[in-house]
């Protein structure tokens, strides 16, 4: 009676798991992972500055006008135009716009988006945009300019981002 | 009572076991922490304490090549000090005469290796890795742009935070 009583209350006890092996591995691992771990993420943004050269003469095939959009940082606000040898000065016009401050004067960098989007959206060919910012404007506030005229609201915009200074 | 006594002499000697369960825990969150964080590529870079990285939504990684370091007081070409900082004007870098800066002899001289470089084919690109405080002024950027595209590097990764 004794014995059986002993040998299941032996069967209850759980298993005991050898764990030493998957401790070895760990010690292993950690200091590999360690030793190639990145704690600060760096990405990039590209950018150019413009360069004299020959002006290429060569226009798209088929109706896709490029236009090459300027954005001023001044101060007081964004300004905001575009050129092209494809498109009329009075179309050119329409795209003239300036974004005072906000209260915070904070740059309405939202807004911009809007208005970058609809451009895009009206000739999706225009990739180029030309940032030319104050003396003054940190270089924070640029990296936030570009951040928005690359990557808009709903698709990319403007790739290639052009870093000027002003001219005169 | 005789028969308990006798149980407890025939009880062996058990070794204490060790509890490694809070342990492998503990290594388990380490190990998804740090598989999370595992760059194949891990690049070494000297670069200023003082400086502050703009943060941005780029994904875009960067590549290895030239590096141009701005922080608040000094002006490094990769791991070399070039210039210092003083009042957001570069020392020793006139505006009216870019041409005659250290900046630009040091740069003229990393294009005309970088050049060979991309002929033999060992190099993908001239392209300078720039990396700024976010807290400098366009007129101090600007002065130190415009040297390395007389240079020969108008194209430039600029080095950001992930967002």
């Amino acid at each position: 009676m004794l014995g059986a009583k002993r040998g299941r209350s032996r069967s209850v006890d759980d298993p005991d798991l050898d764990l030493v092996p998957i401790m070895n591995m760990f010690l292993v691992l950690i200091p590999f992972l360690l030793i190639s771990a990145s704690f600060f993420h760096l990405k990039a943004i590209n950018t150019s500055v413009p360069v004299l050269g020959n002006a290429d003469g060569s226009v798209a095939p088929g109706n896709t006008v490029k236009l090459t959009v300027i954005v001023q940082l001044e101060e007081r606000g964004i300004r905001l135009s575009a050129m092209s040898d494809e498109a009329d000065a009075s179309i050119l016009g329409d795209f003239d716009a300036y974004f005072p401050k906000g209260r915070a004067s904070a740059y309405p960098l939202d807004e911009v988006a809007t208005f970058l989007q609809g451009i895009k959206d009206r000739y999706p060919s225009s990739d180029t945009l030309i940032i030319i910012p104050d003396g003054g404007v940190i270089y924070d506030t640029i990296i936030r300019t570009m951040d928005v005229a690359r990557t808009g609201t709903r698709t990319e915009l403007f790739p290639n981002v052009v870093i000027s200074g002003k001219v005169g | 009572m005789a028969l308990g006594r006798s149980r407890r002499r025939t009880q062996k000697f058990v070794p204490p076991k060790l509890q490694l369960t809070s342990m492998m825990d503990m290594f388990t969150i380490l190990l998804i922490f740090l598989l999370i964080s595992f760059s194949s590529e891990v690049v070494r870079m000297k670069i200023d304490g003082n400086i502050q990285l703009p943060k941005s939504t780029a994904k875009q990684d960067y590549r290895n090549n030239i590096r141009l370091v701005v922080a608040q007081d000094s002006l490094w070409l990769g791991d070399e000090a070039v210039a210092k900082i003083k009042d957001g004007a570069v020392v020793g870098l006139d505006p009216a005469n870019l041409q005659r800066s250290v900046l630009y002899r040091k740069l003229s001289a990393c294009r005309q290796k970088a050049g060979k470089a991309v002929e033999n084919g060992t190099a993908e690109d001239n392209v300078i890795l720039f990396i700024c405080d976010k807290r400098l002024s366009f007129k101090t950027i600007n002065s130190i742009i415009k040297t390395a595209g007389m240079a020969g590097f108008p194209n430039f990764q600029f080095g950001v935070l992930e967002q």
